[in-house]
């Protein structure tokens, strides 16, 4: 018992530990600072996304429309308001927010796999709105020729434009703040109630646990976080793309989750590290990365459906 | 007044009639036992009392209050809780886990996004309280799924006392169970009927445990209320006798 | 403008139709099997792709027979590697394996065949409008009509008629019964497979004839047949039906008015029948 909490610590540190030193050490392994902060973002995505997934139970598979709305708010705002970082930042967030909050309260009553598929439908709505409004977004070409803003702090400046390793700080930043709210928030008694709707929802509601509000709140509570990742994306390829509103990324934040182990806290950040190191890799090596995409996403699902961490519990928990 | 008042309860499914006409009265502190052959309308009764399903026609009066159309998260927090034939808990989470859940639901914790130590404090104490009624505190740390059982269905009905409730629906407790078990549990809700001052109401096709437990019985049989009464009496009702004969020998 | 409108009109209700064939496919799969079948745009593309192959060897005519035929059989291929292991589970993983096939086949038909699009060649005499006045009603159009009626006609009589049909049938309702009265689920679940996957070949065969054959056909499709499915009721083929046409028809009426819209007005809709009644058209009370 004291050693399972000993090597959850011990994980945790080790973590946290490459986190921060990243820039450093990433090089040395054949990737590069954009590479790192590029899965610190897709994690964060991951992560929100698990927080409604792996912790409620609840099936979303229409992430990408939050995710998307945060890259073209940041973007959006900075090409044609204020160029702002942070501000683009709040707009994107806030964005998504509502977004959410409205379309969850049409479907919260809904579940399974009808569910899933509402969401995957609502998804495209915002993706063929970033499509044909091109004069505003670019449409198919994305939105370019804008770029995220050095931060004036009044006596310092951060730049983060110029420099990467900056604005891999800057980024892990917001990471931290997030997982540490997430983690906090799951931890709580609400947070509890929500895996009691996870492993048996007649039993939450026969415990007098308004089931449909909580989901809705869970709800609310990962698309922020993953509307957040969308605005830190946009500033990563100072670029607005309406694939990242398509459902395929709503895909790959799923599989990235299961990849990792839905069960536990970081299996997330596992899955996308390991999801985005191996499509760039790939991408360098054949046009038709999107087939392997796709065989990946069947061979996790037929032979690793626990996931790296899923498949580590079951060995020491024995 | 009566905890609990059935009144002329019907559920119709298209043409098919699963209840027709049930009156019930459950007074507090009583235990009543409803018993009756297969497929006489039991669990349906019990879903319409606990508000899973509404009836066709009829009221359901709990405490002075029309309840017949109020959710089943409703019912909870007026004082009526359940258990299912098929034991429902948290399967992947601890016994302790289960049971910290139901009581920080109890103590209105449901949106609490922070606990003070005093309230943690408090809640920890309740649930080994319930661990200790029930005899599970050596297995609080496993997970209820992995558990056996009779002890799923011990934390099942602590969950449901975790809600401090005036009245208390049991669906098949004993369901499935050997002997031992069967004791086990029998003697878990005799305890909590002394001890917590609780109304039950008790589905059960063991007769051992409805002539054990029960103050009270009440036979269902193809949806209509055969007879009530106290169990001499029942034990000497020829047409019960003949509602289980006839069937049991089929 | 009337002519407009009627052009428009027309135009969405076989738009309507086609949405209304690969739904309905769809919705075959989901209802026995509870299985999202993402990759049912794959096998359109399949079915479309191999009636491009087929052609030149056996002409129109019989690649609108054999096509289809070849994208069920290796729907039941697939099915019986792929998709028979995940029933017992919980629907994500049969949501995330057909994802990882609907890439797959989308790159898979462009690494074979090319990106660009690809001449579908039309008996003439089916392209040629019927009328100088109505020109938009070609004979291609009409044929089209024609046949998805009959396919759907066909699959309600199979539906309601044969043995095979009731068993679907009955175990959309209860599967555990069925099995119980003896039907080999697995047999049962695999062809009702095979007949949905049937349905997305015949329709990627027809829609190549008219919207231009090209890797992405499949993806085009796959979303309106959700909407489909999800405005006419889960567990409803003649809703999947009527969604299908509903969503044709409002596209092709809105591409009128309001062109930059006709995509997203059917996710209006979707989002209107949510709000004033969940369940969809004709829906069943607590499917989901």
């Amino acid at each position: 018992m004291i050693d399972r909490l000993y090597w959850k610590y011990a994980a945790d540190a080790l973590i946290w530990l490459l986190l921060l030193t990243m820039p450093f050490w990433l090089n040395w392994v054949g990737g590069y600072t954009q590479l790192g902060t590029q899965i610190v973002v897709m994690a964060l995505a991951a992560m929100a996304l698990n927080f409604l997934l792996g912790y409620t139970g609840v099936l979303s598979f229409g992430h990408a429309a939050y995710f998307g709305l945060g890259v073209y708010g940041a973007g959006l705002t900075i090409k044609y308001l204020i160029p702002s970082t942070l501000t683009g930042m709040a707009v994107g967030v806030l964005t998504a927010v509502v977004a959410a909050a409205i379309i969850g309260l049409l479907i919260v009553h809904l579940r399974g796999i009808y569910f899933a598929m509402v969401t995957i439908a609502f998804g495209q709505v915002f993706y063929f709105v970033a499509y044909r409004w091109n004069n505003v977004t670019g449409g198919d070409d994305g939105l370019s020729n804008w770029n995220r803003m050095p931060i004036d702090f009044g006596f310092a400046r951060l730049d983060i434009l110029h420099s990467p390793v900056a604005f891999y700080y800057f980024v892990l930043f917001f990471f931290v703040v997030s997982v540490a709210i997430m983690a906090a928030l799951l931890r709580s008694p609400f947070g509890r109630t929500l895996l009691a709707i996870r492993e048996n929802e007649r039993r939450a509601r026969f415990l007098g646990i308004p089931v449909d509000r909580h989901i809705w709140l869970s709800w609310l509570i990962s698309c922020t976080f993953v509307g957040l990742a969308g605005t830190l994306y946009a500033f990563l390829n100072n670029f607005a793309d309406p694939h990242t509103l398509y459902w395929e990324q709503s895909g790959v934040f799923v599989i990235m989750a299961v990849l990792g182990g839905m069960r536990s806290f970081w299996g997330p950040l596992i899955g996308a590290a390991i999801f985005v190191a191996l499509q760039d890799y790939v991408s360098t090596m054949t046009q038709n990365w999107m087939s392997f995409i796709g065989l990946f996403f069947v061979l996790i699902v037929l032979f690793f459906p626990r996931g790296v961490l899923g498949v580590i519990r079951r060995k020491t928990s024995s | 007044m009566s905890l609990l008042r059935v009144e002329n309860v019907t559920k119709n499914f298209g043409s098919l009639t699963a209840v027709s006409e049930v009156s019930m009265k459950v007074e507090a502190g009583e235990l009543m036992a409803v018993i009756g052959p297969n497929g006489a309308g039991k669990t349906t009764f019990f879903n319409l009392i606990s508000g899973f399903q509404t009836p066709s026609s009829g009221r359901i009066i709990f405490d002075d209050e029309d309840v017949t159309r109020l959710l089943p998260a409703r019912r909870v927090w007026r004082g009526m809780t359940r258990t299912f034939q098929i034991t429902e808990v948290f399967p992947e989470l601890t016994v302790r886990e289960n049971l910290q859940i139901a009581v920080e639901v109890a103590s209105g914790f449901r949106l609490r996004l922070w606990q003070s130590r005093d309230a943690a404090a408090k809640v920890t104490a309740r649930v080994d309280e319930l661990l200790d009624m029930s005899g599970l505190s050596g297995k609080a740390g496993r997970l209820v799924g992995e558990l056996a059982h009779g002890d799923q269905r011990a934390t099942e009905i602590m969950m449901s006392i975790a809600l401090k409730p005036r009245l208390l629906l049991l669906d098949e407790p004993t369901a499935g169970m050997g002997d031992q078990e069967t004791y086990d549990i029998t003697q878990l809700i005799r305890k909590l009927h002394r001890d917590q001052e609780l109304s039950i109401v008790l589905i059960e096709h063991d007769m051992r445990v409805v002539f054990h437990l029960a103050d009270r019985i009440m036979v269902l049989a193809e949806g209509a209320m055969l007879a009530e009464g106290t169990p001499h009496e029942i034990a000497a009702n020829e047409a019960v006798q003949a509602a289980y004969l006839g069937k049991a020998a089929a | 403008m009337t002519q407009l409108i009627l052009f428009n009109v027309f135009n969405g209700l076989i738009i309507g139709a086609f949405y209304a064939l690969m739904a309905l496919g769809l919705s075959l799969i989901l209802n026995l099997s509870g299985v999202i079948n993402f990759a049912h745009g794959g096998f359109l593309a399949i079915g479309a792709y191999l009636a491009f192959t087929l052609m030149p060897f056996i002409g129109f005519w019989g690649a609108l027979v054999v096509a289809p035929i070849l994208t069920a059989i290796f729907g039941l291929i697939i099915e019986r590697l792929l998709i028979r292991p995940l029933y017992g589970r919980d629907p994500l993983y049969s949501l995330l394996l057909t994802f990882g096939l609907a890439f797959m086949f989308e790159d898979g038909t462009r690494f074979i065949w090319g990106p660009q699009t690809l001449p579908f060649s039309v008996p003439d005499w089916l392209s040629s409008p019927l009328s100088s006045e109505y020109f938009f009603l070609t004979g291609y159009r009409l044929f089209m009509v024609a046949l998805v009626s009959l396919a759907v006609i066909v699959l309600f009589i199979v539906l309601g008629r044969t043995r095979l049909g009731m068993r679907i049938r009955a175990g959309t309702l209860d599967l555990e019964t069925v099995s119980v009265l003896g039907v080999n689920v697995r047999i049962l679940r695999s062809l009702n497979f095979g007949l949905g996957i049937y349905m997305a070949g015949l329709a990627g065969v027809l829609a190549a004839g008219m919207l231009g054959l090209q890797p992405t056909i499949g993806s085009e499709l796959i979303m309106p047949s959700f909407v489909a499915i999800i405005i006419g009721g889960l567990g409803s083929l003649p809703g999947t039906l009527v969604g299908g046409l509903l969503i044709g028809v409002a596209s092709g009426v809105t591409t009128v008015f309001f062109p930059s819209a006709s995509e997203a007005v059917i996710y209006v809709m979707m989002g209107l029948i949510l709000l004033v009644r969940p369940r969809g058209l004709f829906g069943e009370e607590g499917r989901f």
